[in-house]
């Protein structure tokens, strides 16, 4: 019998953070499954991950993050997982936040996403990142109607129809954040969000300003795909 | 056109044309991928029998010489050939990814099917 819950950590060479972020989970959420996706590390993560008593998906190449948690959703909906829930591995995301996500998701929401705007008190990271933030919040809600604070934000919630929308073939798999959304919003799925209190990355590999402007030129082409692709890849 | 340049360029056809159909025959080209070599081929040859035809172009573009207007074909061309091999590589690695994400699955399911029947064994 499988948990109501999947917890699913993308993990690229996180050995020395994998264990705070795994035992803080057990700890906050004993029930939920977790499943730790090694997007082909080359240091002891997955090893890290049995040892700790996870599930742990093995990527055989390094695919990047999107198509690290899309393999984790497409577990989640083979083992009929009513929610599954993308937390990084990076101990960016609380335990704690993940309630009320689960919550809304049981509510009847298709896609909740954990807000860093609507927590106070929250690490909203440099410049740069708050102003991307802030464009493509404005993009979202210019294409979709959707009203959200923290379209990046990594920690989402997923009801059947959200697993199914992110393990679709056409699915922006580098980073899917704004676009996703604005497929979201064309499957005409429900998204909601809650607070969420985020911390520093842990990460020194973690994206760094330059990296976050090349994101947003990257992104906008995606947004652009996003809104103008066949309707006939968005069967949800 | 002198005789010469043709007698050379018609050697260059040639010569581009016998490695194509070689590397179909031993497989190491694909067969839809042989027709556009093929194709370039047959330009080269049809340039050098039908050199007016080149020159009718270049008024017909504002070229200045043949020359210029050959060199633009070319160019043009091969950024076409580059753009559809992009297109190649954007299909190559989507299809890489998804086979990556269905061995990883299957070796989970695998590998938990093992756990459990050693679990029943007594």
């Amino acid at each position: 019998m499988s948990a109501h819950v999947l917890v699913i950590i993308p993990a690229w060479n996180e050995a020395t953070n994998l264990e705070a972020v795994v035992t803080e989970l057990q700890r906050v959420r004993p029930v939920d499954d977790l499943l730790v996706v090694d997007d082909g590390s080359t240091d002891a993560t997955a090893a890290t991950a049995q040892r700790l008593g996870c599930r742990v998906l093995e990527l055989p190449l390094h695919l990047g993050y999107g198509a690290a948690i899309q393999a984790g959703i497409k577990h989640g909906l083979r083992r009929g997982y009513p929610v599954v829930v993308t937390f990084d591995g990076d101990g960016q995301h609380d335990p704690a936040d993940v309630a009320p996500l689960v919550a809304a998701v049981d509510a009847g929401a298709d896609l909740v996403l954990g807000s860093r705007y609507e927590a106070p008190g929250a690490y909203r990271g440099t410049q740069v990142r708050q102003a991307g933030r802030h464009l493509f919040a404005q993009l979202v809600r210019a294409l979709t109607g959707f009203r959200l604070t923290d379209p990046t934000s990594g920690l989402k919630a997923l009801g059947h129809r959200g697993q199914t929308l992110f393990a679709l073939a056409r699915f922006p798999d580098r980073f899917p954040d704004a676009d996703a959304l604005v497929l979201a919003g064309r499957a005409r799925l429900r998204v909601e969000e809650r607070p969420a209190c985020m911390r520093p990355s842990r990460n020194r590999h973690s994206m760094h300003d330059g990296r976050a402007i090349a994101y947003i030129f990257n992104m906008l082409f995606s947004l652009l795909a996003a809104a103008l692709g066949r309707e006939a890849d968005l069967k949800v | 056109m002198p005789l010469r340049q043709k007698i050379f360029f018609l050697g260059i056809a040639l010569v581009l044309f016998l490695l194509i159909l070689e590397l179909v025959r031993r497989r190491r080209l694909r067969v839809e991928y042989s027709w556009i070599w093929l194709a370039s081929a047959v330009t080269i040859v049809l340039l050098i029998l039908r050199y007016d035809a080149l020159i009718w172009l270049t008024t017909l573009v504002g070229a200045a010489i043949p020359t210029s207007t050959l060199f633009f074909l070319c160019i043009l061309y091969l950024a076409l050939l580059c753009l559809d091999y992009s297109v190649r590589l954007s299909t190559l690695t989507r299809e890489v990814k998804e086979l990556a994400q269905e061995l990883a699955l299957l070796r989970l399911e695998a590998a938990e099917r093992e756990r459990e029947n050693d679990r029943d064994r007594p």
